[in-house]
């Protein structure tokens, strides 16, 4: 199960899991915003490598346009995947409390 | 014991297969503190088997296997040519934003997140088989990868 919505200014709100299954819907809606962005992943148990493509693909853009993605309210599990993946370097990332 | 079950080769087959891995870990009396590193592993694996051997039409046959202090897990696919994931490069992740690419970093990281992780490939019935373990502690292959090498691969 995975849902991604608007959260109201400027955030969006996903949760479940973003694999790969779910990396379309996930880009589809993604591509449709602008500017600076808070992705709220309190709720994001789980990404998959398909996952992560889609929210670099979504920084390159929003970067290039001068906005960024922020990733807020990430569990353990996802902070070492992105730390692996060096996304430490390209996001600014708030791990959950 | 060992739990095991076969699942379509198809993306929509994962939602059965963190099923089976939840159920299997509970039977087997797992810790499911291991389960995101083993659904991550899991997931890269069958999407490759899948992505990469559309050929077959085989399904997938996935083994779970309580061990002292975690878990082994074995994917089988058949009918398929080699494919030695433990020989795939490590992503760059050194790079800048602009000179990221999307892709290649499902290998990558399961070294990192798995203790070990061997292929086999069986010519005579085109069978590869990836085995992979997963437990408490620090693991062999993230401190190899922490120390420059490679994660504790066996061919």
């Amino acid at each position: 199960m995975f849902t991604i919505e608007s959260g109201g200014e400027g955030a969006v709100v996903a949760r479940g899991r973003l694999d790969a299954a779910q990396a379309a819907a996930a880009q589809t809606f993604l591509d449709g915003v602008q500017g600076m962005v808070t992705l709220d992943c309190r709720g994001l148990e789980y990404i998959s490598s398909a996952g992560l493509g889609v929210l670099l693909k979504t920084q390159k853009r929003l970067v290039a346009a001068g906005g960024k993605l922020r990733l807020a309210g990430v569990n353990r599990h996802l902070q070492d995947i992105f730390v692996y993946s060096g996304f430490d370097q390209l996001f600014e990332i708030e791990p959950a409390p | 014991m060992t739990a095991a079950r076969s699942f379509a080769r198809s993306f929509d087959a994962l939602p059965a297969i963190v099923e089976f891995t939840a159920e299997s870990f509970a039977r087997e009396g797992i810790d499911p503190a291991l389960a995101p590193a083993v659904d991550f592993a899991l997931e890269e694996l069958f999407t490759n088997m899948v992505k990469y051997s559309p050929e077959s039409v085989a399904d997938v046959r996935i083994e779970v296997t309580g061990i002292a202090g975690g878990v082994e897990v074995t994917l089988t696919d058949y009918d398929v040519e080699p494919f030695d994931v433990t020989a795939a490069p490590d992503a760059d992740i050194s790079l800048p934003l602009e000179a990221r690419r999307p892709g290649g970093l499902g290998l990558h990281l399961i070294r990192r997140l798995l203790d070990s992780i061997d292929y086999e490939y069986l010519r005579e019935v085109r069978q590869s088989r990836i085995t992979f373990r997963k437990t408490h502690g620090e693991s062999p292959a993230r401190q190899g990868v922490a120390e420059g090498g490679g994660p504790d691969v066996h061919d």
